[in-house]
This record gives C-alpha cells, sequence and structure tokens, in this order.
C-alpha cells in the first residue's frame, strides 16, 4: 500500500477550502443582501408597522402554532404505536404519511380541495347538511399546514420514540407503572430531544407553507393571507412591491431565528439522550 | 411452594414447554441463548402470555388458562433485572429505585436512601447512573427491583456484561441480599460456573423444553441425557454396551474396554447406554494394577490453563479417547510434563450410566 503523498494531502485541502468556501459563500450572499436592502431602504422599516403586514404576521403565527399542535395531538400517538408495532402493511402506513413530504405543495392544495372544497368529497355534503365551509377560511389555512407540515413531526417523533430502548418500558411495567404512565415518565423524556426537532421541523414547514394554502385557502387578507403569501402578493401590487417583501422577509427571518435559538436552549444535548 | 409455573407457547418457529417449581431459593435456569430461559422470565413477569398453563407465586396466581386469569405486569409484583439494567437515564438514582414504591415522596426517599444504604450506595442518591461504575449500576438495579418489596426476584443474566472479579463480588452480594430478604430467586445464566455457584436447584434448558430439573449436584452428577451432560461440560460421554448386569452392578462395554459401575436405572444387558464421567474425576497412576476400570493411554495433546492442565489422552490398546483435568499441584508432582504413557484409572462411584437416546 501506497502512503498518500504531501501533495495529495495538498490537494484535498485546497478541495475542502475551495468547494466549502463556495458553499459557505453561496449560503452567506443571500442574507447579506436582504441586510444591505433593509438598510438601504428606509421604506422596510416603514412597511413593517403597516396593518397588512400586522395581519399577515398575526395570521401566520396563531396558524401555524395550531397546526403544529395539532399535529402534536394527533401525531403522538401514531408516531408511538408505528415505533413500537410490526404488522404486514407497515411501510404502507409510513409511506402515506412520508407522502406529503415529497408531494409538491400545490398537489396537495388541489387534494385538500377534492376532499373538502365545496364540491368536494367530504365538503359538498357537509356543505348541504349544516352549510360549513372550509375554503377561503383561516381554517382552510390550518389544514393545509397541517397536511403539508404533520409529517415532519410524526417521522421526527416515530425516531425518537424508536430510539428508546423497550426494555426501558418493560422494565417500568414491571414496577408498577401503566402504559400511559411509563409513556409519560419514561418514554417522553428519552424522546424529547428528537420530539422538539420534531416540533421545529413542523412549526417552521407551517409558517412557510404557500403552495397548498394559495390554493386551497386562497389568498384573502387578514383571512388567508399568511406571511409567504403576502410576500407573493407584494410583488404583484406596486402599492408595497420589492420593499414590502424584504419586510414581511426580515420579520419571518426573525421569528425563526428566535424559535431556533429558544429551541436550542430548551433542548437536552444528546448527553442527556443517550445512555450505554 | 413459593412459585409454581407451566406453560406452553408458539412464538413464531419456537416451540416451548416448560414446567418447574421454586422454594425461598436460587433456581438457576441454564442453557445457551435461545433455549428459553430468558423467556421463562418474561412468562412469569407477564411481559409475555402462554397459550396455555398456570403460574402462580405464594398462592398468587398470575395466569392460569382455564380460569382465564392473566395479571398485568403491573399487578404482578415481581422484580424484574435485565442483562442491560435498564436504568432510567433521565432519573436519579434515588429517583429509580423510588419509581415502583408507593406512598408520600418523603417517605419514598426515606425507603429508598435505606435501600440504597444495604447496597453500600449511601450518599449516591442523587448520581446519574451514567455516573456509576458497572458494579453500582448493577447494585441500582437489583435496589430497583426490590423497591416494591417483592417476593420473587428474576434475574436475567444480570452480571454478564461485567468483569470477572466483579462479578464474584456480586455472586456473594446476592446470596447475602436473598438471605436478608427472603427471596425466591430465579437466575439465568449461560455460564456454567455461575450456575454452579449460585444454583440450590438447576434447570437445564434447550430449545425450549427443560432437559433436566433438580438439586445442583444431582444434575451436575447425574446428567440424565447425552445433550445434558454436553451442556454441563462433562467432557467425557462415551457410548456402550451392556455386557452384565447384577442387581446395581453393571458392566459396559465402551469401545472394547470393560467398565465397572453401578445404576439404579432400568437398564439390561445388550442394552446401549452412555457412560458419562467428568474430566476431573479421572486418576492418574504411573503403574497398572490388576484392578478395574483402569486403562493405559498416552497423551496425545495438552493445554495448560491457568488453574490446571487439560490432558488429552489416546488408549495404547482397547478403549475410548478420554479428557482429563488436572489441576497444577498434581501435575507438577506427578511430572506429567516429562511422561507420556499413563494408566487412567476410572473410579466406578464417579461414572454415571444412562440409556442411550
Amino acid at each position: 500500500m501506497q502512503l498518500r503523498s504531501p501533495r495529495a494531502d495538498i490537494v484535498a485541502l485546497a478541495l475542502l477550502v475551495g468547494l466549502g468556501g463556495i458553499f459557505a459563500v453561496y449560503f452567506i450572499l443571500p442574507f447579506a443582501g436582504l441586510g444591505e436592502r433593509a438598510i438601504s431602504d428606509g421604506r422596510v422599516w416603514e412597511l413593517t408597522r403597516s396593518s397588512e403586514v400586522r395581519a399577515a404576521l398575526v395570521l401566520s403565527l396563531w396558524t401555524s402554532v395550531l397546526a403544529t399542535l395539532l399535529a402534536i395531538v394527533l401525531g403522538t400517538p401514531i408516531a408511538y404505536w408505528l415505533s413500537r408495532s410490526s404488522f404486514p402493511g407497515r411501510s404502507i402506513v409510513d409511506a402515506l404519511i412520508d407522502l406529503p413530504i415529497v408531494l409538491p405543495p400545490t398537489v396537495a392544495g388541489v387534494a385538500l380541495l377534492t376532499a373538502f372544497g365545496t364540491r368536494g368529497l367530504v365538503g359538498e355534503p357537509l356543505d348541504e347538511l349544516t352549510g360549513i365551509r372550509f375554503t377561503f377560511t383561516s381554517t382552510a389555512v390550518v389544514m393545509a399546514q397541517l397536511l403539508v407540515a404533520a409529517p415532519f413531526y410524526v417521522r421526527a417523533a416515530r425516531a425518537g420514540f424508536t430510539s428508546v430502548d423497550p426494555q426501558l418500558e418493560r422494565v417500568a411495567y414491571t414496577l408498577g407503572a401503566s402504559r400511559v404512565e411509563t409513556f409519560v415518565r419514561i418514554t417522553l423524556p428519552q424522546a424529547r430531544a428528537a420530539l422538539t426537532a420534531g416540533i421545529v421541523l413542523c412549526w417552521a414547514r407551517a409558517m412557510g407553507e404557500l403552495g397548498a394554502t394559495l390554493i386551497f385557502a386562497g389568498s384573502l387578507e387578514g383571512k388567508t393571507r399568511t406571511m409567504p403569501l403576502a410576500i407573493v402578493d407584494a410583488f404583484e401590487r406596486t402599492s408595497l412591491g420589492l420593499s414590502g417583501a424584504v419586510s414581511l422577509s426580515i420579520i419571518l427571518l426573525v421569528v425563526a431565528a428566535v424559535v431556533l435559538v429558544f429551541f436550542r436552549a430548551v433542548t437536552p444535548d444528546d448527553r442527556g439522550s443517550a445512555w450505554r | 411452594m413459593a412459585l409454581s409455573f407451566d406453560a406452553r407457547l408458539h412464538l413464531g418457529g419456537f416451540d416451548y414447554e416448560a414446567a418447574f417449581d421454586a422454594d425461598d431459593e436460587i433456581v438457576v435456569l441454564f442453557g445457551h441463548s435461545g433455549a428459553g430461559k430468558s423467556v421463562t422470565l418474561q412468562l412469569i413477569a407477564g411481559l409475555l402470555r402462554p397459550d396455555t398453563g398456570r403460574i402462580a407465586n405464594d398462592g398468587r396466581v398470575f395466569f392460569d388458562s382455564a380460569s382465564s386469569t392473566n395479571l398485568r405486569p403491573q399487578d404482578r409484583h415481581v422484580g424484574y433485572v435485565v442483562q442491560e439494567l435498564a436504568l432510567f437515564p433521565h432519573l436519579s438514582v434515588a429517583e429509580n429505585v423510588m419509581f415502583g414504591m408507593d406512598g408520600p415522596r418523603s417517605e419514598r426517599q426515606r425507603r429508598a436512601s435505606a435501600l440504597l444504604e444495604r447496597f453500600d450506595l449511601g450518599g449516591f442518591e442523587d448520581r446519574a447512573p451514567r455516573s456509576l461504575s458497572g458494579g453500582q449500576r448493577q447494585r441500582v438495579a437489583l435496589a430497583r427491583a426490590l423497591g416494591r418489596e417483592v417476593p420473587l426476584l428474576l434475574l436475567d443474566e444480570p452480571f454478564s456484561a461485567l468483569d470477572d472479579s466483579l462479578r464474584r463480588t456480586l455472586r456473594s452480594e446476592l446470596l447475602r441480599v436473598r438471605r436478608e430478604f427472603g427471596l425466591t430467586v430465579l437466575f439465568v445464566t449461560h455460564d456454567l460456573r455461575e450456575a454452579h455457584l449460585l444454583a440450590d436447584r438447576l434447570a437445564i434448558f434447550d430449545q425450549g423444553r427443560i432437559l433436566q430439573f433438580g438439586p445442583r449436584e444431582e444434575v451436575f452428577r447425574r446428567p440424565v441425557s447425552r445433550r445434558v451432560a454436553e451442556l454441563t461440560g462433562v467432557a467425557n460421554v462415551l457410548p456402550g454396551v451392556v455386557v452384565a448386569r447384577n442387581d446395581e452392578h453393571i458392566q459396559v462395554d465402551v469401545s472394547g474396554l470393560r467398565l465397572h459401575a453401578r445404576t439404579s436405572e432400568a437398564i439390561g444387558v445388550g442394552q446401549r447406554v452412555e457412560v458419562m464421567i467428568r474430566a476431573e474425576r479421572i486418576n492418574l497412576r504411573r503403574v497398572e494394577e490388576a484392578m478395574p476400570n483402569v486403562v493405559a493411554a498416552e497423551i496425545r495433546d495438552e493445554h495448560a490453563y491457568g488453574a490446571g492442565h487439560t490432558l488429552w489422552f489416546r488408549p495404547l490398546g482397547d478403549g475410548p479417547e478420554l479428557e482429563v483435568d488436572l489441576p497444577s499441584r498434581p501435575y507438577e508432582v506427578l511430572d506429567v510434563a516429562s511422561r507420556k504413557r499413563w494408566t487412567l484409572e476410572l473410579p466406578p462411584e464417579d461414572l454415571h450410566v444412562v440409556a442411550a437416546d
């Protein structure tokens, strides 16, 4: 076997620095552009205080938080069940849950319309019987976000639960803890890091949801026009323009950064979740 | 009788059927992995459900297929310790021990401390399990299992991951704890020496069945079959044919060598048998004397281990190949190293004869 020559080492180092550098610059430049605009364009700060922006922010925050809470409530039992059982067709269930992750969001929007739209599978009889309509309501925004974002939580939670040694739960049973008690006192704390990561991913995806919301919920100011939709809208209307899009983007960036820092702070590091 | 156990179970391709009992003693469940030892503990703990059978401890019925009784593991009150220990990593040592206890927190804390004290872990209450040594973790797992004041302790290879000296300490600690708490202990192991050291009674598991169950010495000295002999480390299992019988005296032809032995089994002349003798039961003699059960043989191979030597003998005339264990001292006194040819004596009282399968 031939030892690597010093020259090969230098080439490898050059590649690492070169490619890594290009990648880093590519990542930093867009944010630099955003920052430069925010500083040079006086209208940006003015617009962040406009009622339109405020309405979009409030709508985005509460819908994405609600969608995330629904994902946790509805998704946790399924995630736990998938982590602990094996049955024929399990991979199909797994695939169904993962589907919205790889599906273009616009397709999810169309699919939601065909199910819950006024002439949809469930939507039409529901409309006739009760007069309840989902389309073009804030409910539709939450539904679109839930469909697109919940799989991110379920995936992470399933992986988190799978990594918890079932032996811990079995021993807890023999120590007198019921299944629910064991889940709360043993399984949940063990999976906390994974669950937190899933919650952040799910919320971020819900916050950024655009395609499905646009098709299923539309873009009605104050009702269904979330931050991403407001950014699109800003381009189409002359009143806000690029300055409006930049101010909306800056707000989203700040919110995202705050959430990220917060969850980093409350999440235990790996030492807490893995033990041998 | 404290524990009575009788269960049958089909698990995929695994077919399990076993019955035994246990009193205030240590019953060792011995066998290779996959023999059904751990399954037995899980059936008792309620983590697996038998197809049919009856499991009861001190008159409390855990499972009875006849009356459709099946207590949850939570309600069985048995201590269960697994090889990986399964300490709860996010809880402190004291919280682990308190986990199974009932009552107000201060009371549980007091009891946990008292229990930890008995396991020589006083002052470790607030430590995290991962900050402890292997032996300390082991003792925390035992203390946690005993936290509910259980009458029955199930130990699934609890010492397998530890080094030898630590295992010795923990074994004697287990014997002490068993006495102090008056426990029935079921101890699963695949380690022959551990089985020998701890067992009051011994159950030999193989392929989902108990091949033999009885007092330790009985099982070690009188295996009921070739398979049990192999599993319990009987080095010499010699096929032969009965050539004479007079009351309990029996003569067996083994590869042309006539061996005298005693048996109370119903074995007749002409029947095929297995003659068993442990490697450490064979005597080495320098000169051939006129006595029964001797064979002239030479050393074919030998192997030294810490406490002694294992010698493999090839017969000079008729007779079987034999394996002999000799402690270091007699090995040196006899000067085995400089002499190849020996007379081997197989004492009749150390020969055990069973009918061949």
